[in-house]
C-alpha cells in the first residue's frame, strides 16, 4: 500500500526525517518496502501484513505512528449531518453475504474536477483522478479504509438497489470496460433488471458517475470477505477495495466512512441528501477483554517491562486498560481489531511497539531431544560419499516432470501423481521415474559440450502409493582422466561397478543380479539387482530410440534404486574379521564357453566343488578372436586357495583344482586352453 | 731399464682427458691393467732387472698403478653423475599428476548439511517430513484457515490423490516445510529440539529469484519455559556461525500466523557492511528468515496440553542462503546442475 506522507501530515506531526519514520515503522511491523519522492512529496510503499486490515488506510498510519513515536494524533472533523427519514428502496436478498448496506441519495450535485489537495493526494499514490465525486469516494477508502461506491442515480432501474448472487451466465460491463460473466458464487448489486456493480469488487460501466450526472447514489457496505476473496479468484479481478473486503473492514466505519463521504461530496458538488436507507443486520461484535499479568508478559518475552509500560503502550494502540494492584492488565482492544483475541496477541502489540531490539538474549537451554536419529540420514551420506569417491556429482533436479518427457523416456507406462493445478505443462506430474529428470539435465550438459558426464541424485519417486526415496545414476561418455593410457568409453560395468560398491558400503549383503526387459532399456544389457525375491534397482544401457527421442548421439547408462528396500537391509559391519596369515594358492585357468555360460556359472560350480578352501574366485578378462571357436568366448580367471586353519600343500591344491577344471568342461561344456 | 715413467705417466693423463665412454675407459684398464697389458709387462720383467734398477722400476710400476686405478675411478664416477643428470633431464616434471576425479555434493546439500550441523552441535536433531501433505498439517493445524488472506503467501500445488482423513479435500504437495513441526509434535511430547530440511513447491512463476520447487530448513524448539529472548539469542548465535562474528541481526516484527509474536530475520549486508548496495536492495539489510514464538493455538491443534509448554519456530529458504552466500545470482542455476557449476563447490 503506498501513502502520500504530507497526506500523513493532515493528522500527525512528526519531528523525524522520512528514513527514520520508514525505519521505526519497519521495525514496529509496518515495513517500508520503498520510499520514492513525487513533487515535493515523499510516498512509502508499505507492505501490510494480512493480520491488519486496520492499517490498509491513512488513519490507520497515522494512529501506528502516534503509538510508535508516542505523539497525539487527530481524526479529521466530520460535519454532523442530519437525513430525511424519507428511505430509497433497498433490499439485501443474500444477507450473509452482506451485514450492512447503507444508500444515500444526493439529488442534484455539480459534477467537476475535484479540490487540488485531494486530487494531488491521490496522484501521489498512483490513483487516477476522475471526477469531484468519484475522486472523493477514493480518499475517503484511503483515508478511513472504508470502500465506497457512487452510481448515477437515474440510470438504476426502478430506483432500487438489490443486494443478491449473480444468476448463471448474467453479464456486467465493469467499469475498466471489461465484459465480464457472472454466475451464482458471485455477489452483485443489481437494480430491477440487471446487475449494477460486482459487489465490493468493481462497479459497473452502466451506472457509473459522469460529467452528466445529476443524482447520486453513494453505497457504503460490509461484505462477506470469505465470498468476496472467492469471487475475486473467480474473476481474477481485484481493486482497492475488494482487497480492503476481503481482510475484513471494520463495520463501524461503514457509517463513518458514508458521512465522511457525503460531508466532502456537499462541499465539493452541493446537492441535497433526499433518501437515506441504512440496513444494518449484524451487530458490531464486541471484543473480548483479555485478563494478562505483567508476570505472563514478562516470562513470555523474557523482558522487564514494568506495567505502567504495558498499559501506555496498548493505550497508544487505543486498547483500554484497566491495571489492577496486583499488576494484572485488563485489556478491551478497539473495535477495529478483531486480530485481537488472545493474551499472546496482546503480548506481540506491547513487545513491536516496545521495539524487539531491546528485548534482550538469552542462549536457550536445549534439553535432549526424544525425537529419534533419523537413520534414513545416515545411509544417505553413506551412498553420496561412496558415490562422490567414484567421481559421480550430485544432481538435484526438478521432481515435476510432463508426460511427453515420459513417453519420450519410454516410461508411458508408468502413472505418477497429477497435478491438479500446474502452472505449465512442465508440472503436470509428480515424477514415477528419475530418467525423465536426469535425462533433461544430461541433454543440458551435452548441448554445453559437457560430454562425460556421472551423476546421481538422492531424491523422490511419486506413485500411487506415496513418495519413495530412489536413487539416479547416469553415467555417459568416457572415464579416464588418465592420460598415460588411452582413452575408454564408459560402459556397462562401470555403471555396475558403482552400484555393486555402493550396495556393499551400505552392508546389504548377497544379492543378485539377473537380465530383464525394459522398454527404456536396451536388451541385453539390462538388469535388475534383487535380494530375498525384492528388486533392489534397474541398471541398464538407455534404450536407442529413447535416446534418439531426446537426440542424444552418444550412450547413456542409468540406474534407478529403490533406497527404501535397500534400507531395510542396510546394515553396519558388525564385528571384525582377522585376516588369515596362511599363504594363498593361485590357479590360472583360460576356458572357453558357450556364449550362454554366464561368469557366474563358472564361479558358482568352483565354489561348490572347492572343499571349502577355494577362497575367492577373481575375474581377469573376458576376449574373443579366432583362436576361440564360433558360439564361444575366452574367459581368463584365477582360482585363489587358502584355508583359515593351515598352510595349504600343493598335492592337496591340485587334486581339488583337478576336479574343478574337470567339472568346468563336462558340466559346463568348456573347453580348456 | 726401456721405460721412460715420465712420459708413459703424460701419456696416461692425455688418454684418460680423451676417454669418452665407459668401453674408452675399458680399453685404457686393459691397455694398462689388463693381465697383457703395461704394468703387468713391467712387474713380468722385474726378476731380470739389476739390483739396482728393481727397487726404482717396482716402484714406479706401483705408482703408475695407484695412478691408473685413481684415474679409472674418477671416471667411472664421472661417467655416473652424468647419466644421472642425462635421466634426470628425460623426464617432465610439470606434466600434470594423475588423480581421481572426485565427485562433488551439491551446493544446496552442502548448505543443509552445514545449517543443520550448527544446529546439532547446539543439541537440535535432525527430521525428515514427507512432502506429500495433508490441508490440516500443511495448514490447519498451523492456524491458516481455508479461504484466509493469510494463505496467499502459501498458494498451494494440489494433488489429484483425494485425502483419505478428510473427506471432499485433496492431497497437496507441502508449501512449507512448518507442517514437520506438526508431524514431530504429534509423535513426540516435549522437551524437543529439532530441524526439518527438504524440499518444498509453490505455483510460482520460474525467474531468476522464483522456482516452484525449492529447499527449507524448519526449526522447532518446545519446552515448558522458551521465551522470545531465547529466540534472540538462539538466532544470533546461528546467524554469526554461518555469516561469520562481524554480522549483525535484528528481528523485525512480522505475521505468521503459526507463531505469536513473530519476525523475520535481517542480517546486515555482508556485501556492502549494511551502507545498502545492489544485493540488499539499497536496504543494508537482508531478509533470511521468519521466526517467532509458537502459537498456542499450534499447541492446541497437535493436543498438547493449554498452557503447559512454550516454544519457538523458525523456517529459512536454502536457496536463498545459498544464493547470498555464494554470490548465485539466479535460483535456476541449482537445477541445471551444469557441471561447471556442480564442480566448483
Amino acid at each position: 500500500m503506498k501513502i502520500s506522507l504530507n497526506w500523513l501530515k493532515d493528522y500527525i506531526s512528526f519531528g523525524i526525517s522520512p528514513q527514520e519514520l520508514a525505519h521505526r515503522l519497519t521495525m514496529a511491523g509496518l515495513e517500508v518496502e520503498k520510499i520514492s519522492l513525487s513533487d515535493q512529496d515523499t510516498v512509502f510503499e508499505l507492505e501490510i501484513t494480512p493480520n491488519r486490515p486496520d492499517c490498509l488506510n491513512i488513519l490507520g498510519i497515522a494512529r501506528e505512528t502516534g503509538a510508535i513515536l508516542n505523539k497525539k494524533w487527530d481524526h479529521p472533523k466530520v460535519k454532523k449531518l442530519s437525513f430525511p427519514r424519507e428511505k430509497c428502496d433497498i433490499q439485501i436478498l443474500d444477507k450473509k453475504g452482506c451485514s450492512c448496506y447503507i444508500g444515500t441519495v444526493i439529488k442534484n450535485v455539480t459534477i467537476t474536477q475535484a479540490q487540488e489537495k485531494i486530487r494531488k493526494y491521490l496522484e501521489a499514490i498512483g490513483t487516477r483522478s476522475i471526477n469531484n465525486v468519484v475522486d472523493i469516494t477514493n480518499f475517503c477508502l484511503m483515508e478511513m479504509g472504508q470502500p465506497l461506491h457512487a452510481f448515477d442515480y437515474d440510470k438504476l432501474v426502478g430506483g432500487k438497489i438489490i443486494v443478491r448472487r449473480a444468476l448463471k451466465g448474467e453479464k456486467i460491463v465493469t467499469i475498466d470496460d471489461v465484459e465480464r460473466t457472472l454466475d451464482e458464487d458471485i455477489l452483485v448489486i443489481a437494480d430491477e433488471k440487471r446487475p449494477v456493480a460486482i459487489a465490493g469488487i468493481m462497479g459497473g460501466k452502466g451506472t457509473e458517475v459522469t460529467d452528466k450526472t445529476k443524482n447520486i447514489l453513494l453505497e457504503s457496505a460490509y461484505f462477506d470477505p470469505i465470498l468476496i476473496r472467492r469471487s475475486c479468484r473467480k474473476l481474477g479481478l481485484m481493486s482497492d477495495s475488494s482487497y480492503r473486503f476481503e481482510r475484513g473492514v471494520d463495520l463501524k466505519t461503514v457509517e463513518e466512512g458514508a458521512d465522511r463521504a457525503i460531508s466532502l461530496i456537499l462541499e465539493s458538488a452541493k446537492g441535497t441528501i433526499v433518501f437515506r436507507n441504512k440496513l444494518s443486520l449484524s451487530k458490531q461484535k464486541i471484543n473480548p477483554s483479555i485478563s494478562l499479568s505483567l508476570e505472563t508478559i514478562n516470562c513470555y518475552l523474557g523482558s522487564e517491562l514494568t506495567a505502567v509500560q504495558c498499559k501506555q503502550i496498548l493505550e497508544r494502540l487505543d486498547f483500554k486498560v484497566v491495571l489492577s494492584s496486583k499488576s494484572i492488565l485488563r485489556i478491551t482492544p478497539p473495535h477495529f481489531r478483531r486480530d485481537i483475541l488472545r493474551e499472546v496477541d496482546v503480548i506481540e502489540e506491547i513487545a513491536r511497539v516496545y521495539g524487539y531490539d531491546k528485548i534482550k538474549e538469552t542462549i536457550p537451554q536445549i534439553k535432549m531431544s526424544a525425537a529419534a536419529v533419523d537413520s534414513k540420514r545416515e545411509w544417505r551420506n553413506v551412498l553420496s560419499e561412496t558415490l562422490r569417491a567414484q567421481g559421480l556429482n550430485q544432481v538435484i533436479t526438478y521432481t515435476m516432470v510432463n508426460r511427453k518427457s515420459l513417453q519420450k523416456s519410454g516410461q508411458e507406462d508408468l502413472e505418477g501423481i497429477k497435478i491438479q493445478n500446474p502452472l505449465t505443462q512442465d508440472q503436470e506430474l509428480m515424477r514415477p521415474s528419475l530418467l525423465p529428470s536426469l535425462l533433461n539435465i544430461t541433454v543440458s550438459n551435452l548441448n554445453h559440450g559437457q560430454k562425460d558426464l556421472k551423476f546421481f541424485e538422492l531424491g523422490k519417486i511419486y506413485t500411487p502409493a506415496g513418495e519413495q526415496e530412489t536413487l539416479g545414476i547416469i553415467m555417459t561418455g568416457s572415464s579416464n582422466v588418465d592420460w598415460r593410457v588411452p582413452k575408454r568409453g564408459i560402459d556397462f560395468y562401470d555403471l555396475k561397478g558403482a552400484v555393486e560398491k555402493s550396495l556393499e558400503k551400505l552392508g546389504v549383503g548377497e544379492f543378485t543380479v539377473a537380465a530383464i526387459e525394459k522398454s527404456f532399456l536396451e536388451g541385453g544389457q539390462s538388469v535388475c539387482f534383487q535380494k530375498d525375491g525384492r528388486i533392489l534397482g534397474v541398471l541398464g544401457k538407455v534404450h536407442e530410440e529413447v535416446l534418439s527421442r531426446w537426440d542424444i548421439k552418444q550412450d547413456i547408462f542409468f540406474a534407478q534404486l529403490d533406497l527404501e528396500t535397500i534400507y531395510l537391509h542396510a546394515k553396519k559391519p558388525a564385528r571384525y574379521n582377522p585376516p588369515v596369515e596362511y599363504p594363498i594358492i593361485t590357479r590360472d585357468v583360460s576356458l572357453a564357453v558357450k556364449e550362454e555360460i554366464t561368469f557366474v556359472q563358472v564361479e558358482e560350480l568352483a565354489r561348490q566343488l572347492g572343499q571349502g578352501l577355494l577362497s575367492f574366485v577373481k575375474f581377469k578378462e573376458q576376449y574373443l578372436g579366432e583362436k576361440i571357436p564360433a558360439g564361444h568366448r575366452g574367459l581368463i580367471f584365477s582360482l585363489v586357495y587358502q584355508s583359515p586353519q593351515r598352510t595349504l600343500r600343493d598335492e592337496e591344491v591340485n587334486s581339488i583344482h583337478e576336479v574343478i577344471c574337470k567339472a568346468f568342461i563336462e558340466k559346463l561344456g568348456a573347453i580348456k586352453r | 731399464m726401456s721405460w721412460n715413467f715420465e712420459q708413459i705417466a703424460n701419456t696416461l693423463e692425455q688418454e684418460a682427458a680423451q676417454i669418452a665412454d665407459e668401453k674408452q675407459l675399458e680399453e685404457l684398464r686393459v691397455k694398462y691393467l689388463g693381465k697383457k697389458g703395461l704394468i703387468a709387462e713391467m712387474y713380468a720383467s722385474l726378476p731380470a732387472l739389476s739390483a739396482e734398477d728393481k727397487p726404482l722400476v717396482g716402484k714406479n710400476a706401483n705408482a703408475l698403478r695407484q695412478k691408473v686405478t685413481q684415474l679409472i675411478e674418477e671416471k667411472k664416477n664421472t661417467f655416473k653423475e652424468k647419466l644421472k643428470q642425462e635421466k634426470k633431464t628425460q623426464m617432465d616434471v610439470s606434466l600434470p599428476g594423475v588423480g581421481q576425479a572426485i565427485g562433488h555434493k551439491h551446493l544446496l546439500i552442502q548448505t543443509i548439511d552445514e545449517i543443520c550441523s550448527l544446529f546439532e552441535k547446539m543439541g537440535f536433531s535432525v527430521e525428515d517430513g514427507p512432502e506429500i501433505e495433508t490441508e490440516f498439517n500443511n495448514f490447519t493445524a498451523l492456524n491458516i484457515p481455508i479461504d484466509h488472506p493469510s494463505r496467499d503467501a502459501f498458494d498451494t500445488f494440489y494433488l489429484d490423490t483425494p485425502d483419505p482423513q478428510n473427506k471432499g479435500r485433496y492431497l497437496l504437495l507441502r508449501s512449507h516445510t512448518s507442517p514437520g513441526q506438526i508431524r514431530i509434535m504429534k509423535k513426540y511430547k516435549p522437551p524437543l529440539a529439532v530441524v526439518i530440511p527438504g524440499k518444498v513447491y509453490r505455483p510460482d512463476a520460474v525467474d531468476a529469484s522464483h522456482s516452484f520447487m525449492f529447499h527449507q530448513i524448519e526449526g522447532l524448539l518446545v519446552d515448558s519455559c522458551v521465551q522470545f529472548s531465547d529466540l534472540r539469542g538462539l538466532l544470533n548465535t546461528f546467524c554469526k556461525r554461518l555469516f561469520g562474528e562481524n554480522i549483525k541481526m535484528r528481528l523485525r516484527p512480522h505475521f505468521f500466523p503459526f507463531t505469536e509474536p513473530s519476525a523475520e530475520v535481517d542480517i546486515s549486508c555482508y556485501i556492502c557492511g549494511g551502507k545498502g548496495c545492489s544485493v540488499c536492495g539499497r536496504k543494508g539489510w537482508l531478509e533470511i528468515m521468519g521466526c517467532g514464538i509458537v502459537n498456542p493455538k499450534v499447541f492446541e491443534a497437535v493436543g498438547y496440553p493449554k498452557g503447559k509448554y512454550t516454544g519457538l519456530a523458525f523456517g529459512l529458504g536454502v536457496e536463498r542462503i545459498a544464493m547470498l552466500k555464494y554470490g548465485i545470482n539466479d535460483i535456476r542455476i541449482f537445477f541445471e546442475n551444469d557441471v561447471r557449476f556442480l564442480e566448483q563447490f
